[in-house]
């Protein structure tokens, strides 16, 4: 075994083990996700050096993920910790890999943790919540490796009615587990009535990894049929768009608004699956795709911790608002303008009207948003999270180096089928 | 030094140094020193202006990567103009600060002047240093947003001083007098229709040209894949952004309104910033398009034609309405659009007469930047030091103010062209320049030039006489102090001197030199002949500055030939003919589509039917994900049977 891989096994050694003590030290289960989660990322960094601005986002995604738990006491507090830790290993990962059963055992790797972090609340188990979550994640999970295994078949066997149909397995499995309408049913009721900081992370971390492994999976597998088929996703896509934003547009508790808040986003994020049929200019939608996912963590991660909190540092909370409305030079605009611009290329342009449409529409809620939540300043643990995803976004003030990354990420999407 | 950090401290010092006086608005103390530090900002981009012209290499273009997917950085480059221009904006922009001090003391919102004044000065230098097109928009956008902050910084319009026109003068349903925050108004408005045109003309040069750098872009080319019509559209776009910036006619009102902004805003709005802005561009557009050379590209003539003649009617217009003019700053006002009107002249002349037509234009920018900015700001002194804006002021008022007096002498005389003071050369070369279009255009231009300088340097010096030797006794006289204010404009007014020299000793100005020469060919030249023509007007001025006679003809001027009407009645009345239309014909269906019927339906039925399905039951949930799942899957199905 190759160093960085065995660097990858001690990771996983240290968190489980640091989980399994948890019971005893809790601390423990936090520090030792840290210490794997750095150890992952440096694994990651030694094998494949083009990964390191991905890693770096997923690497801060991680840690403020783990900081917000602390302030939660759970009754499972540690493990949370541990099943947090092995997410962001798998989302650290997942690039990395071009065998399908590693790629699709990620897929449920990062889709399970959520069943029991969904679940957490201070003293106690949220039951229904969990179980609401689960009966949609299960179905999504067969939904989605029928529709990976049977696109994969077609690629050797090529058989048009099945990859039709294992083409719209794997959407609308995708589509159930990260909530894009009409099959978001789940997300409005799971996003009120669990605990804001396990959302936080539900609608943050776990959104990377479906969609990285949809995209890969299907421009490995795309044929001629994909022109017409994309035309599919994208009205799903312009549907979770409307859906979403009309859906926070008039709503009024938070988290609910956040919920549909998510629906829109990952209508944006659906809309990059078009490009796959334009592969020479793939690379533009997946630096829109990662920006957008990137972005839409960082708000959903400060708009919880404010909820939970009561409020966060007024600035804070504007400054994610305009991410989310897309405005330079924040995230959110540069997660916008290049999928609007591969969609382009696309020449899917009634899609690219729609969605500076949804944009215009998603203004208001997110600035109702930003002035109920926003405080004034106090020294907090929910206000550092907020400046520090703030900050995050932020760094993208100049994207030219995160796009030349994922400019040499997208010649190695392809799986080996 | 490192090129990337020196470019950075010039464009971003005066802005950083003006953050912290926005941020302590609140407190009286703070804002009484910190101007200081913004002024210090400004001196740091004078020190790195300078390090470029002196250090940095010539012609070299510098590249830093913002959006270079989509063709969008940021480049900037050093050649002859934007070095010399960068020196001019920034050592302009600096004298006037230091005068700042001391003429803003006391004013009720010194945050918002600072911040928007600095903010001016780096968003020029963004514009002067710029190559590629998108970014020298953002510092035109730049200059328009500061511009309205700084027009409109009396907001509260209630000093008389600070309006424009006489109070009560009533022509026809108009009341031809403007207050700080019309004024403000005015010019954004006017801005905002010309840089929208523009904006489009450079998406289109975004899409039409593989880079929009201007000194990359292969103008040629370009030209003749759009054909003449689109060239013309083209151009006629770009045009709008300009003229509306550099105030030629038609669009000349706003900055006449300007001056309601505190004096340093009109000196800088005049000399290096916001209307020499329109004039620079097209100088250094026509610069790398060189159009002598273009001329098989048709439809280009035209353009140059309009561009030659909108420039010289704004001269003419401007000195004319000049003439008439009995305040300080609306008089200044007036004969800057007249003789920026004739750097887009000389510049257009170019088709024609070739480089040199453009090096004129540009040096002429550079002559009236300093003689006008010192000009202005002693007229700032005297609104100060007399409580009036209009002209006023005898030989006993100029001798206690013996400083302004001089400062007036030297920057009139040195502007308008009387030999052998520093303009007299560049207008030489500009006299050659119209000379050289007689084959292809006829005389106009250069009666148009020569009219024009005539009665520039007539009401230049009536300037001079109305505030010093001839003018009213002042009712109310301050004349102690002022000392950073005198520092300022004898500073502005000691680089004329420098110009001179420059023009003498530099290699590219020996031309003007050799237009400048008393006899040629054994006859006396035409230059000097305008020169003394000039010099003759001046002193006749000086000796009788108003001619009572004429006075219905100086109203006729004073009121700008009625031009206010164009902004202030006729474009109203569009407008308002416009939403009367609206109002009558199209309201109910605007109305119904966006406010009660179809917009607002289509909401509240969509977001009806999302929060209906939200009962929270299991059960009914996984009906329809369930439902949806075959009812798609069955779909695809029939369909890729099909």
């Amino acid at each position: 075994m190759e160093l960085p891989m065995l660097i990858m096994v001690g990771a996983l050694l240290i968190l489980t083990l640091c989980s399994i003590f948890s019971f005893k030290y809790r601390d423990l289960g936090f520090y030792g996700a840290i210490v794997a989660i750095i150890l992952a990322s440096s694994s990651i960094t030694l094998s494949a050096p083009h990964l390191i601005y991905y890693t770096a986002f997923v690497f801060a995604i991680g840690i403020i993920n783990l900081a917000s738990l602390k302030v939660i006491k759970s009754v499972i507090q540690g493990v949370d910790y541990g099943l947090v830790g092995l997410m962001v290993l798998v989302t650290l990962y997942i690039f990395t890999t071009q065998n399908l059963a590693m790629i699709l055992a990620a897929f449920v790797l990062v889709s399970v943790p959520t069943y029991i972090l969904v679940m957490v609340r201070e003293g106690g188990a949220n039951v229904e919540v969990g179980i609401k979550y689960i009966t949609f994640m299960v179905l999504a999970t067969v939904l989605f490796l029928i529709g990976a295994i049977t696109l994969a078949y077609t690629k050797n066997a090529f058989n048009g009615l099945l990859y039709i149909l294992g083409y719209v397995m794997l959407v609308l499995g995708l589509s159930i587990e990260v909530g894009v309408a009409p099959l978001h049913e789940w997300v409005p009721d799971v996003f009120t009535s669990a605990d804001p900081i396990p959302m936080s992370i539900i609608a943050s971390l776990a959104k990377i990894v479906p969609f990285i492994i949809a995209l890969r999976i299907l421009i490995s597998t795309s044929n001629s049929l994909t022109v017409s088929i994309t035309l599919f996703t994208a009205v799903l896509a312009a549907i979770s768009m409307f859906t979403g934003n009309i859906g926070a547009l008039t709503s009024k508790e938070h988290a609910r608004i956040l919920a549909y808040s998510t629906v829109a986003n990952m209508g944006y994020v659906l809309a990059c699956a078009v490009v796959i049929i334009k592969p020479e200019f793939f690379y533009f939608a997946l630096t829109g795709a990662l920006l957008m996912l990137f972005a839409n963590a960082m708000g959903k991660i400060g708009f919880f911790n404010a909820i939970k909190g009561e409020g966060a540092f007024s600035p804070t909370m504007y400054l994610l608002a305009f991410s989310f409305i897309g405005l330079p030079p924040l995230m959110g605009f540069w997660g916008k303008l290049f999928i609007l611009f591969s969609l382009v290329k696309a020449e899917y342009i009634w899609l690219v009207a729609l969605m500076v449409l949804n944009s215009a529409i998603s203004i208001p809620y997110y600035l109702r948003l930003a002035r109920e939540l926003g405080v004034g300043w106090k020294a907090n643990l929910t206000n550092f999270i907020c400046v520090a995803v703030v900050i995050i976004t932020l760094i993208t003030f100049l994207p030219d180096w995160f796009f030349r990354g994922m400019e040499v990420i997208a010649q190695a999407l392809s799986i080996a089928i | 030094m490192n090129e990337w950090l020196v470019f950075l401290l010039l464009f971003l010092a005066p802005v950083v140094s003006s953050i912290p006086i926005v941020l302590a608005y609140k407190s009286k103390e703070w804002t009484e020193k910190l101007p200081y530090l913004s002024v210090f900002g400004i001196f740091v981009s004078v020190v790195m202006s300078l390090y470029v012209f002196f250090v940095l290499p010539e012609n070299q273009q510098y590249t830093y990567a913002w959006i270079p997917e989509f063709g969008i950085n940021i480049v900037l480059i050093t050649d002859y103009l934007s070095r010399y221009m960068g020196v001019i904006t920034a050592v302009i922009a600096f004298f006037i600060a230091v005068y700042g001090l001391d003429y803003m003391k006391g004013d009720y919102r010194p945050s918002w002047y600072w911040f928007f004044f600095n903010l001016f000065t780096a968003s020029m230098l963004v514009v002067v240093y710029s190559d590629n097109l998108f970014l020298l928009f953002v510092g035109w956008e730049g200059l328009g947003a500061a511009s309205w902050g700084l027009i409109g910084h009396w907001f509260r319009d209630d000093d008389n001083i600070t309006y424009v026109g006489k109070e009560g003068r009533k022509v026809g349903p108009l009341e031809l007098s403007w207050p700080p925050s019309f004024g403000g108004w005015r010019a954004i408005s006017t801005i905002r229709f010309g840089d929208v045109p523009m904006f489009l003309a450079v998406a289109a040069i975004w899409v039409l040209s593989p880079t929009l750098n201007i000194s990359e872009i292969e103008w040629g080319t370009l030209f003749e894949t759009i054909g003449a019509a689109g060239t013309i559209i083209l151009f006629l776009c770009l045009l709008m952004g300009l003229f509306t910036k550099s105030a030629q006619v038609p669009f000349s009102e706003w900055l006449m309104t300007a001056m309601t902004g505190p004096t340093t805003v009109s000196a800088l709005l005049h000399s290096a910033t916001m209307v020499a802005a329109g004039a620079f561009v097209f100088i250094k557009l026509t610069w790398y398009i060189e159009p002598w050379t273009l001329h098989g590209v048709h439809g280009l003539e035209y353009i140059y034609l309009l561009v030659l003649f909108i420039g010289l009617l704004s001269g003419l217009y401007g000195a004319l309405a000049g003439s008439g003019m009995l305040e300080r700053k609306v008089l200044l006002a007036a004969s800057t659009m007249s003789s920026i009107g004739l750097m887009f002249a000389s510049a257009a002349a170019s088709f024609w007469a070739g480089h040199l037509a453009v090096l004129v234009a540009f040096w002429y920018m550079a002559v009236h930047a300093f003689a006008k900015a010192s000009l202005f700001l002693v007229s700032g002194h005297l609104i100060h030091a007399t409580h009036s804006r209009f002209l006023s002021g005898g030989l006993e008022f100029g001798k206690k103010m013996m400083t302004p007096f001089i400062v007036t002498i030297v920057a009139t005389t040195f502007l308008v062209g009387i030999p052998p003071l520093t303009a007299y050369w560049v207008k030489s070369a500009m006299d050659e320049v119209m000379e050289h279009l007689f084959h292809e255009v006829g005389f106009l231009p250069l009666i148009l030039l020569v009219l024009t300088s005539v009665v520039y340097s007539g009401i230049m010096a009536k300037f001079l006489t109305l505030n010093f030797i001839k003018g009213e006794k002042p009712h109310h006289e301050h004349t102690e102090g002022g000392g950073l204010m005198k520092l300022g404009y004898a500073l502005m007014v000691s680089v004329l001197f420098l110009l001179l020299y420059l023009i003498f000793t530099s290699e590219e100005t020996h031309e003007f030199v050799a237009a400048g020469a008393l006899v040629k060919h054994g006859t006396i030249t035409l230059s000097f002949t305008v020169g003394i023509l000039a010099f003759l007007a001046y002193i006749f001025a000086l000796y009788k500055p108003q001619i009572s006679a004429l006075t219905k003809l100086g109203t006729f001027f004073s009121d700008r030939m009625y031009l206010p009407f164009v902004n202030d009645y006729i474009m109203p009345k569009i407008g308002f003919f416009v939403s009367h239309l609206v109002q009558d014909y199209g309201n109910r269906g605007i109305d119904g589509l966006f406010n009660t019927m179809v917009v607002p339906g289509l909401f509240g039925g969509i977001s009806r039917g999302i929060r209906s399905i939200q009962t929270g039951y299991l059960s009914r949930y996984v009906n329809i994900v369930l439902g949806l799942v075959m009812f798609i899957l069955i779909i695809a199905v029939v369909g890729a049977w099909l």
